[in-house]
């Protein structure tokens, strides 16, 4: 153990760069193996809502499901239709997992737990969401085929419209906690009165619109026109197969597990213990790491999204953009104001 | 070291190619813009180089003004060319000449 | 040399490159993702200009909204490649010139010495409680408050006249408006009922 530790700080001083690819690895891996098998549990758990059992054949339980498939994608013939272009039709993917990994860099785990401690966090988050839009809109023009482009411009159109309500919604929480650092605005949350505390109470409208305009911009159920199954047969990534698409499918998934993480740092106290300051429940729930209510509070998110898909029938896309730009983004505009009179006249509780 | 030449240099490479972009692709219009956009990225980058080197944050308030400024221009030079094109099918500069004295 | 130096030159050589394919790609799509790769190096070379606010603004606004907007236009539109090219053979003598030309004349200014090192000493790291984005909150929110706010309108005026451009009344396309269909009444909206004598 201490000549793992003396070797981790070694490697600190001389070859950072070894360092900071060994942590990336740390944090990825778990990741990965996170996207596998919330597949997984989407497959149970819509199963059970629809009253079948979902995947049982692969081990115990199906447990071995995700790795089935993922061998299964692994070793299938990848097809490059003949009008397409070549190079752009197998970077996009690639553009689609990229910023829904990279974005891990600026997440704090624990107090201090973090690959990048930046000032400007939040932008980062911002500014890597944004850029995820051109790995479907290339993947759409690449495919060189009608519906992939229809479902890629849908889906750009949806993707640009709802990261403004979805900045918006952002920019109430950095009105909030006051910092860009994520750290900051989760260190922000903290208090006696443990998950009444957190900022999913005042900022209640946003937190709402940040959720749900997280599964727009994932393209998910119900905002899923952009693969519309029955309209256009599955959107961008028809012309895709094996390994391209399984990370089409990764980057989707990956997207899905970030946007409940962030919603549960920015509005649902990050690492914080909900019991935090609590007469009894607080000091019996001191011994767990905050790591831990991290995952559960991800969990917990996580499991709108297939509830949502799930619940309900397809948005209309008139709908979608009115919802979007008519709804959305007013009310975002009306609770920064609020928001910000309320820390500039110190309403105790959460800003005093 | 990193010195101030060699940001400057950059952007009047930058700036120097898109000048030389706007005389070849003088026909297209969306290349035209892109090129316009080129163009103030390179203007752009010496702000943020003198910025800071002179340690001065006013620079980059410039920028800041430069980016709102061409985020407006690129918005309505893509609109125009949208009713353009509409309207003419085409968006060759040297067709757009029903404007006459 | 050392590896802020070897960053830079790598980043500038590939901000470099992409410029030249913008440029110089036949097709206008292919030009517009060569000028994401640009500006994203060139975000990159900002950060180590320490301008890491505007890095991540100029990767959030261009890359983000500015560029999908072009790419939108330039998939959605039905361009002619092959006559947008005519005069590029032509031309491209002349550009090379005086490209050529203005790097000369750029260069004999700025690498006189008036910039370099000993003129403009490379600056200072800054404290470790330095935050570039609250610095250029600080001098944006007060000695520019009226520039700043002249900057908000001016985004207003591009959004209105660009949907006001663009906006058209098309008769022939159908709408639904959403207020009328949710305040439809049970009984009278739906479903009339007609008094008919029997038939025999």
């Amino acid at each position: 153990m201490d000549l793992l530790m003396s070797l981790w700080e070694w490697l600190g001083e001389n070859l950072v760069v070894v360092q900071i690819l060994i942590k990336i690895v740390i944090i990825v891996a778990p990741l990965m193996l996170c996207v596998a098998y919330f597949t997984y549990a989407e497959r149970k758990i819509i199963g059970y809502m629809q009253v079948r059992i979902g995947p049982n054949r692969v081990g115990p339980k199906g447990w071995l499901q995700p790795i089935a498939d993922a061998v299964k994608l692994m070793f299938k013939e990848i097809i490059i239709p003949s009008g397409a272009n070549k190079t752009l039709f197998l970077i996009a993917p690639v553009l689609t997992l990229g910023p829904a990994l990279a974005a891990w860099a600026v997440f704090p785990f624990g107090d201090g737990l973090v690959l990048s401690n930046i000032n400007a966090g939040l932008l980062y988050l911002i500014a890597l969401t944004s850029v995820g839009v051109y790995g479907v809109i290339i993947s759409g023009w690449a495919s060189n085929s009608k519906y992939a482009f229809l479902g890629a411009m849908r889906s750009a159109a949806q993707i640009v419209s709802y990261e403004i309500a979805m900045g918006f919604a952002l920019v109430g929480v950095l009105v909030a906690a006051g910092s860009l650092n994520l750290g900051e605005i989760v260190r922000a949350q903290e208090g006696e009165g443990g998950l009444f505390n957190w900022f999913w109470l005042p900022l209640f409208p946003l937190f709402l619109i940040y959720f749900v305009s997280g599964v727009a911009e994932t393209n998910r159920a119900p905002f899923d026109v952009a693969e519309g199954e029955s309209e256009i047969v599955a959107g961008f990534h028809v012309e895709y197969s094996g390994m391209p698409f399984a990370v089409f499918f990764l980057g989707e998934y990956a997207n899905m597990i970030l946007i409940s993480a962030l919603t549960s740092l920015l509005f649902l106290g990050g690492w914080l213990s909900p019991f935090n300051g609590w007469p009894l429940l607080g000091p019996m729930f001191d011994w767990v790491p905050g790591i831990v209510w991290l995952f559960i509070k991800t969990a917990f998110v996580g499991f709108f999204f297939l509830w949502l898909r799930a619940t309900f029938p397809r948005y209309r896309y008139d709908q979608i953009m009115r919802l979007g730009w008519k709804v959305f983004i007013p009310i975002t505009i009306v609770w920064i104001m609020v928001v910000g009179l309320a820390v500039v006249f110190e309403m105790p509780w959460w800003f005093d | 070291m990193l010195a101030l030449t060699d940001f400057l240099m950059l952007g009047a490479i930058l700036f120097s190619l898109s000048v030389a972009g706007i005389f070849l692709n003088r026909k297209n219009v969306i290349i035209l813009l892109m090129c316009i956009e080129l163009m103030l990225l390179a203007v752009n980058i010496n702000f943020v180089a003198f910025s800071h080197f002179h340690g001065d944050t006013v620079g980059q308030v410039f920028v800041f003004f430069i980016l709102t400024v061409a985020a407006a221009e690129a918005a309505i030079g893509l609109a125009i060319l949208v009713v353009l094109f509409r309207n003419r099918r085409t968006i060759n500069v040297e067709d757009l000449d029903t404007l006459k004295g | 040399m050392t590896f802020e130096l070897f960053v830079f030159y790598v980043f500038a050589a590939i901000l470099v490159f992409a410029a030249t394919m913008v440029i110089t790609r036949k097709n206008p799509v292919h030009s517009a993702l060569f000028l994401v790769l640009a500006f994203f190096t060139s975000a990159a070379i900002w950060l180590l200009a320490e301008a890491e606010f505007l890095a991540i603004v100029l990767v959030l606004v261009y890359v983000g909204a500015v560029m999908v907007l072009f790419l939108f236009v330039v998939m959605m539109l039905d361009i002619d490649i092959a006559t947008m090219r005519a005069g590029f053979v032509k031309n491209l003598p002349l550009a090379i010139l005086i490209a050529i030309a203005m790097v000369i004349e750029i260069f004999l200014v700025i690498g006189s010495g008036s910039f370099s090192l000993d003129q403009f000493a490379a600056p200072l790291p800054l404290p470790a409680d330095y935050n570039n984005t609250a610095s250029l909150g600080n001098i944006l929110y007060t000695e520019y408050m009226y520039p700043f706010e002249v900057a908000a309108v001016i985004l207003l005026v591009a959004i209105i006249a660009a949907i006001g451009l663009t906006m058209r009344k098309r008769p022939e396309s159908k709408y639904q408006d959403p207020s009328k269909q949710v305040r439809v009444k049970k009984g009278e909206d739906r479903i009339t009922v007609l008094k008919m004598d029997a038939e025999d």
